[in-house]
């Protein structure tokens, strides 16, 4: 059977899909004859930020298009290309709309206003001011379109109350999830009175260690005045001569082998000028499986969504009628979406030998750790119960879109990336086309954002090298929004069952978990269940079974194996503790960890300070009530939550440059994902070098010129790259000392690579969130009051960034627990809802002000005892949640997300 | 996009000739009042026009006129300039509330009330092309699938439900449309407009081909109408209703002499309860009443395998509507 439906293409006109009421027009593919006609066009006038614009479109174009590509203009970005999420907001005549929802032949004659247009004569607006001031931009993907929003709300209401700003700003998404840092910044902007810059609650414990002249002080990002202009240059703005545009096609079963595969009339529309398929391309995306031979063209594919082609035209139309003229003969096979149905008798192996997949050393087994023994602890506990929680898939879902740029020349290939490592990026491409990693350069100046799913290369970044080397013209391939839901990765579904003994005082006797991970087809992550190594117990055995689904890929998501895994252990300690009539704050401080594992000790452990002062903060005694308490429909809660998280050292690079006129340039491999890395790098420099900010520079972003960096996952930027550039800077100083500096175009240039090690101890970061929650049990909706941080990262460096950083992992937590799930159709394995609008992703009006609290203290460690922050923040917030929703109404949430068909308890 | 061409009317019989011509000529024309739904769909190749006739110069179709006979709205009037007009405040709080609760600002900006009310329908296994009976296949996906979302009552052979937040709340104000085609005028009552899957599961309303909707006509609200539009989403902004509630009372010394409840989120169609609105009227609308109007607003609800909890979410809407604009103290 040929099947021309292109699912991620919609349906195409291969089916008898009819547009409303009018009858079919000759289907798109079916064309056999000579070239198509072009395409029509207009000539239209636009004043673009006060200047008349004439310009000749395609009717298709979208105006956002025609900013981008025709204008260069490219401050305004796509983030979804569906009205879905606001990073492409301008005014149209003074209003806001989304660019990529209309024409740019419907914007004839009218005015438009981009960000571009915001300041003037090289001077920021003052709420473009107020944006850096307040630490607006995190990844800065979204700001464009919410300064538009921000200015025509001032421009009608010069003293909006924090409720109408939010509604303002409602269409403006932004997945670093900085919201409340937006608001602050508008309301600033407005002459409102201003909010704590640090936003900070006081009394959250003092440094040990000297005081320190410029870290430790909120300084706002050193590249926020590009993010807040759209000067700031993301992979996708990339624009090389001769550029062409890639898309691929993806396959729309869930598992089915190729037939065939026909390509003869895509090749023969014209302006294409290279396809790709498993045909034509053997080459082996290594780092997209661990375990099994991963090609960028797979056969069989094995998830809705799995690459089969891609090709490469003059522009991103050509590229897409060519997908549409692609015929592929499918053989549907079998297909299994469940973790634990995959490992029943009798479903379809997804890879040779079954689908739990294999371990480490290829061992068909689960992950298993153990200490002490779990049935002697049963026998010994007074109570002991079993329960079973659930998690689903969870995309990243960050702004910036896929978007890759290749050009060779000769035969070195630079790749323009949005990628998290380019040191990391830079080896893979290297190794996957068989080059030198000295003829692969990396670049990536800015980039919006990722959480994880932008750590290594790419099936694209090696698709576009390899259409780019296969056409002799650079590449840009990008996704569409649905395309980055379904085709690369998010936080895998769990499936956990528990049996826990404790004392009758509440003391923790036994915990077993059983868990499994839905990794989809390709073993790209750990699939790890954590959460049970924050409690002290002496006796444990989990044994975590990751499966092979066929889904959308698993991978990396901020915190990968946590919130889920603690969402699942802590509620069932919060079930414990109310089976024992135990207040949860006196379960927590009565089992959490005090030793890693309960044997190695931690560098410092901040967990305790941060549940009692955190609950002091809260006011957890006076608000806390057992289960239920509410009889009417609107019912209070409280909910607690404890997390952790690795704080390593190792390895990393920094190169530092002194010049004669007494600049510092700190070469560093970081691309910023919105964590506020170069500003962090810059701090520690000038820390160490004993200057003020003003003289550090960074260069980061370009494996040319920057060293090796571990790449921003892990939360390890600051703790590797961070004390790279620490070593580095001492090494400067030796050198300064020695030489003298430099004088005219003398230079003194130092450079580190540590590789610090931690032996017998284990190093963390911990947290301690609070929730209040209001919940109307008859609408099912869950509202949070109350939200109190506590986190212990050792030093902070920068109160700014680091406040933000808290505040948005909590609210990606809030949506985790309460809306994103990327639903399948078990009928037909095709995922339903896949998209910011499909997976509810949270806006300014469902999130909350988080209140932050620092525990601080130095270990010693790391770059002046700073410990890990960027994935800590997202670890507690979902449990605590549930924990609060519990609380609330007596009534436990065993499954994620917790929706309204769960709470009104009628839902299947 | 495939290649399209899109053209500037100003007339609305030139755009009605528009579509009429390009039909005849075997070409696939659509109309686009703010087009953003519209865009959305060609992107996603549920629809591949070859001409947009997009209908924001056609003059005398973006007023709000008031008067004694009522208030007419031209079908290109914004939601955002719908939501904010003093007399649709004043008189029609219904359609004031659901217009503002669509989308968001920059939604609300450019989508019109008439694109609203004619919208399709964003049930997620049409959106994401399955060959069902509304993208011109022969059966409903959500039927024995996913349907969280769906029907609970006047569903089959297909279970979506109406995705216009206006629609509800026009119904329920009384408003008339005119409809304006190549074989002429003619005018609807909005409860007659939109049509259950029962009749012809490919349509969710009467439109003939190449016909617009023109302009909504209001009736005059009398000195005691109370409406308001109770709208429950997922998520706080942003969304389409689950389930919502337009409703609209005449209030005369504390007595009920009218009532007009429609659901959205319920239904292929706004869900009028006309034996509801009989329970209420000649009655005070005390808390007692008021609870068993709910209860039997979700009489005869037929929830599928998933749906079942906008059984009692449609009692609670129901109910809290109708003590919104029953007025505090009974």
């Amino acid at each position: 059977m040929i099947s021309r439906r292109r699912f991620l293409e919609g349906t195409g006109a291969g089916l008898a899909a009819t547009a409303l009421p009018l009858p079919e027009a000759t289907p798109a593919g079916s064309a056999s004859e000579a070239a198509p006609a072009p395409a029509p066009r207009t000539a239209i006038r636009i004043v673009v930020n006060g200047a008349e614009r004439r310009l000749e479109v395609e009717d298709r174009w979208t105006l956002a298009e025609a900013l981008r590509d025709h204008l260069g203009l490219t401050g305004t970005k796509i983030g979804c290309d569906r009205g879905e999420c606001g990073a492409c907001t301008v005014r149209l005549d003074g209003r806001p709309v989304y660019s990529c929802s209309m024409l740019a032949v419907w914007a004839d004659g009218a005015s438009v206003q981009t960000v571009e247009g915001l300041s003037s004569g090289g001077r920021l607006d003052p709420l473009q001011q107020a944006f850096v001031d307040h630490d607006g931009p995190q990844c800065g993907f979204c700001t464009s379109g919410q300064l538009l929003s921000a200015r025509a709300l001032l421009d009608r209401h010069p003293h909006p109350t924090p409720d109408e700003v939010r509604a303002a700003l409602a269409g403006n998404l932004c997945r670093c999830s900085n919201y409340q840092r937006y608001v602050e910044a508008v309301l600033a902007a407005a002459g409102a009175a201003p909010a704590s810059a640090a936003g900070r609650l006081e009394g959250g414990g003092g440094s040990q260690g000297a005081a320190l002249s410029v870290v430790g002080r909120p300084t706002p990002r050193i590249d926020a005045a590009l993010r807040v202009t759209g000067a700031a240059a993301y992979t996708g703005d990339v624009r090389l001569p001769g550029m062409l545009h890639a898309r691929v096609l993806r396959s729309p079963h869930p598992h089915a082998r190729i037939r065939r595969i026909e390509v003869g009339k895509a090749r023969a529309l014209p302006g294409v000028k290279a396809i790709l398929t498993r045909d034509n391309c053997r080459v082996v995306w290594s780092s997209g499986d661990t375990r099994n031979t991963r090609f960028l063209f797979n056969d069989p594919v094995r998830f809705v969504g799995d690459a089969v082609a891609a090709v490469a035209a003059v522009d991103r139309h050509r590229a897409e009628e060519a997908l549409g003229l692609i015929e592929v003969d499918y053989e549907p096979l079998d297909f299994v979406l469940d973790p634990e149905a995959a490992l029943e008798p009798g479903a379809v192996p997804i890879h040779p030998g079954g689908n739990l997949s294999p371990d480490g050393e290829g061992r068909r087994e689960p992950e298993v750790y153990r200490r002490g023994d779990v049935e002697e602890g049963f026998r010994a506990a007074d109570l002991v119960f079993e329960d079973r929680y659930t998690s689903c898939h969870v995309n990243n879902a960050q702004l910036e879109p896929r978007v890759s740029v290749a050009a060779w020349e000769g035969g070195k290939l630079t790749v323009y990336a949005s990628t998290q490592g380019i040191s990391n990026c830079q080896a893979d491409l290297a190794k996957d086309l068989k080059l030198p990693p000295a003829d692969v350069r990396v670049v990536c100046a800015f980039m919006g954002g990722g959480f994880g799913n932008k750590n290594q290369c790419h099936d694209f970044d090696l698709m576009a090298a390899v259409l780019a080397r296969e056409s002799g013209a650079p590449v840009r391939l990008e996704f569409t929004r649905k395309e980055d839901y379904v085709a690369v990765h998010g936080r895998w579904p769990t499936r956990q069952r528990y049996k826990v003994g404790l004392g009758r005082d509440g003391t923790l006797r036994a915990i077993r978990l059983q868990g499994y991970s839905g990794m989809g087809p390709y073993r790209k992550g750990s699939g790890g269940i954590a959460g049970v190594d924050l409690f002290q117990c002496p006796n444990v055995e989990t044994a975590v079974h990751p499966v092979y689904t066929n889904t959308a890929v698993a991978a990396n998501f901020r915190a990968p194996a946590y919130p889920q895994g603690v969402f699942g252990i802590e509620s069932v300690m919060d079930e414990a503790a109310h089976r024992l009539g135990i207040d949860p704050l006196e379960f927590h401080l009565k089992n959490l960890t005090r030793k890693y594992h309960d044997e190695t000790p931690y560098t410092g452990n901040g967990l305790e300070e941060c549940v009692r002062r955190g609950a002091a903060a809260f006011g957890w005694k006076q608000r806390w009530r057992p289960a239920g308490a509410d009889s009417g429909p609107v019912k209070r809660g409280v909910g607690m939550a404890i997390g952790g998280f690795g704080a390593r050292v190792g390895r990393s690079s920094a190169v530092i440059r002194l010049d004669g006129s007494g600049l510092f340039t700190v070469h560093v491999g970081v691309t910023d994902v919105g964590t506020g890395a170069k500003t962090t790098m810059a701090l520690l420099a000038a820390e160490e070098l004993g200057v003020p900010l003003p003289r550090i520079a960074v260069v980061s972003g370009d494996t040319d010129r920057c060293p090796y960096s571990v790449g921003e996952s892990g939360s390890r930027t600051t703790g590797f790259t961070g004390f790279a550039v620490i070593e580095a800077a001492r090494e400067l100083k030796r050198q300064i000392a020695q030489k003298g500096r430099p004088t005219g175009g003398d230079v003194r240039v130092a450079s580190a690579s540590p590789d610090p090690r931690l032996e017998g101890v284990a190093r963390y970061s911990f947290a301690a969130h609070f929730v209040e929650v209001e919940v109307d049990a008859e609408l099912g909706r869950v509202r949070i009051l109350k939200y109190v941080a506590a986190h212990d990262s050792g030093r902070i460096l920068n109160p700014l960034t680091a406040v933000s950083q808290v505040r948005g992992g909590v609210v990606m937590g809030i949506g985790m627990a309460l809306h994103e799930e990327l639903l399948y159709d078990p009928a037909s394995g095709v995922p339903l809802n896949a998209g910011y609008y499909g997976a509810r992703v949270m806006t300014h009006c469902d999130a909350p002000e988080v209140e932050v609290l620092f525990v601080e203290s130095d270990d010693g460690h790391g770059p002046y005892g700073a410990k890990s922050l960027g994935e800590p923040p997202i670890i507690p917030s979902v449990a605590a949640v549930a924990n609060a929703v519990f609380n609330a109404t007596g009534r436990r949430m065993h499954d994620l997300p917790i929706t309204r068909d769960r709470l009104l308890g009628t839902g299947a | 996009m495939r290649p399209l061409a899109s053209v500037r009317p100003r007339e609305l019989d030139e755009a009605v000739r528009l579509l009429e011509q390009a039909r005849r000529g075997g070409r696939r024309a659509v109309l686009a009042g703010g087009g953003s739904d519209l865009l959305g769909m060609v992107k996603e190749r549920l629809v591949e026009p070859d001409l947009i006739v997009s209908l924001r110069d056609v003059r005398g179709l973006d007023q709000v006129a008031s008067g004694a006979e009522g208030t007419r709205i031209g079908g290109l009037v914004t939601l955002d300039a719908v939501s904010e007009h003093p007399a649709v405040r004043a008189g029609y709080a219904a359609l004031a509330e659901a217009a503002q609760s669509v989308g968001t600002p920059q939604i609300r900006n450019v989508a019109t009330l008439a694109g609203n009310v004619c919208q399709r329908p964003w049930c997620w296994y049409y959106r994401a092309g399955f060959p069902c009976f509304k993208n011109g296949g022969g059966t409903c996906f959500a039927a024995t699938g996913e349907n969280q979302l769906h029907a609970i009552f006047g569903g089959g052979p297909s279970y979506i439900v109406h995705p216009s937040d206006t629609a509800p709340a026009l119904v329920a104000l009384g408003a008339l449309f005119r409809l304006v085609g190549p074989e002429g005028e003619r005018v609807v009552p909005a409860g007659e407009f939109f049509t259950l899957p029962g009749k012809d599961p490919a349509r969710e309303n009467v439109l003939k081909a190449d016909e617009v909707l023109a302009e909504i006509l209001l009736p005059p609200p009398a000195p005691a109408t109370r409406s308001t539009y109770y709208k429950v989403l997922d998520r706080e902004a942003w969304t389409h209703a689950v389930v919502s509630a337009a409703v609209a009372v005449d209030l005369e010394g504390g007595v009920c002499r009218r009532a007009r409840i429609v659901l959205g989120g319920v239904a292929p169609a706004p869900w009028p309860l006309p034996r509801v609105e009989r329970m209420l009227e000649g009655q005070r609308l005390t808390a007692d009443l008021v609870a068993q109007a709910a209860t039997a607003a979700v009489r005869g609800a037929v929830p599928l395998t998933k749906n079942g909890y906008k059984v009692p979410l449609a009692k609670a809407v129901v109910r809290r509507a109708l003590l919104a604009v029953a007025g505090p103290a009974r």
